[in-house]
């Protein structure tokens, strides 16, 4: 069954309209630079966590990071939604491109990893062996994925085959 | 004048790019822009980081602790400045008549100089032995025009597709923000 019925209805409703045609630039432009904004918060602190579980200032114990948090949680709620009115916007362009469901995949395991990571730092001593072992490898595979999910998702706009249904 | 400088600027520019070659191979471009959007997450992760420490976020850390973040965001600067000069030196009439690109190098002119002011006037509060917990007043408006001035930058950053010069017809204004060729 092809999706392409969707597509053309959803490519139809007000809302991808707005997105795609509207002349403001609070339409297309400003939903892509609240994208960017909400892609250095959530990727931003979250690299910065993983860099501090790898060494970079010692001094700020790892607990305290969590204060920062309710940020990177804001850039990612502020991602969620934003992206959703991309995708309304241009739902064939995304939706058609395997490159779209890698960059989701990287994004969800690094939020995965994220709420582990902050599960082993409020459950205690992360400076166990054990434990800082574990963040350690959380805290590698963290930025990898949001590296991956980064450049995927600037890669959408050269690997697309199709633009509207 | 400034004018002239531009016009002058891009041919230079067009005349000698040494990487516009390169920078037009299939997927130099791409690869760039993927460097400097990781760039940016550096940048605005550690230099965000400490802003947010500054007003107040994260109070019981020693600030001097969380300015040890600080060479990654500058490491993720100069990722950007490289990958930015990059995009300029291959279409340099795509960003030296651009308005978003003008505003962008204000942007990052503020950024730059309060950073400046923040090191030439609260060094001694923030890391000096004397330090307290919570930064003076005058840092915490240095940090929130910081948060600001780079929030600008980004914006700016992703609007330039939006304001690509056309052809002048009878322009003015201080700075040319159409292409006159």
């Amino acid at each position: 069954m092809s999706i392409d019925p969707f597509l053309v209805w959803l490519e139809s409703t007000a809302l991808s309209e707005w997105v795609v045609g509207s002349p403001s630039m609070l339409a297309f432009p400003g939903i892509l630079a609240l994208h960017a904004i909400g892609m250095g918060l959530a990727a931003g602190l979250a690299a910065v966590l993983d860099l501090r579980i790898l060494g970079v200032a010692r001094g700020v114990p790892l607990v305290e990071f969590r204060r920062f948090q309710p940020v990177l949680w804001g850039g990612f709620w502020l991602n969620a939604v934003s992206g959703v009115l991309l995708l309304v916007g241009y739902p064939t362009k995304a939706l058609t491109n395997p490159v779209f469901y890698l960059k989701l995949l990287l994004i969800a395991v690094a939020m995965v990893l994220f709420v582990r990571i902050d599960r082993l730092i409020r459950s205690g001593d992360a400076t166990a062996p054990a434990t800082a072992r574990s963040l350690r490898r959380l805290a590698i595979t963290s930025l990898v994925c949001w590296s991956g999910a980064i450049t995927a998702g600037r890669l959408l706009a050269y690997t697309y085959h199709r633009l509207r249904a | 004048m400034l004018h002239a400088g531009q016009i002058w600027l891009v041919a230079a520019i067009e005349q000698h790019s040494p990487v516009a070659t390169l920078m037009r191979t299939h997927w130099a471009w791409p690869i760039a822009e993927s460097l400097h959007f990781l760039g940016l997450c550096l940048l605005v992760g550690a230099i965000g980081s400490f802003d947010l420490r500054l007003l107040g976020v994260a109070r019981r850390v020693p600030i001097a602790a969380v300015h040890r973040l600080i060479p990654w965001g500058i490491l993720g600067f100069a990722i950007n400045a490289s990958t930015g000069l990059l995009f300029l030196l291959t279409e340099p009439d795509q960003y030296i008549y651009n308005p978003s690109f003008h505003f962008k190098l204000l942007a990052l002119g503020i950024a730059g100089a309060n950073a400046g002011l923040f090191y030439l006037s609260s060094f001694r509060q923030v890391f000096g032995p004397a330090a307290e917990l919570d930064a003076p007043r005058r840092a915490k408006v240095i940090a929130l025009v910081s948060l600001c001035a780079w929030m600008t930058v980004i914006v700016c950053g992703r609007m330039l597709t939006f304001y690509r010069p056309g052809p002048c017809v009878g322009q003015s204004g201080v700075l040319l923000t159409c292409d006159p060729k």
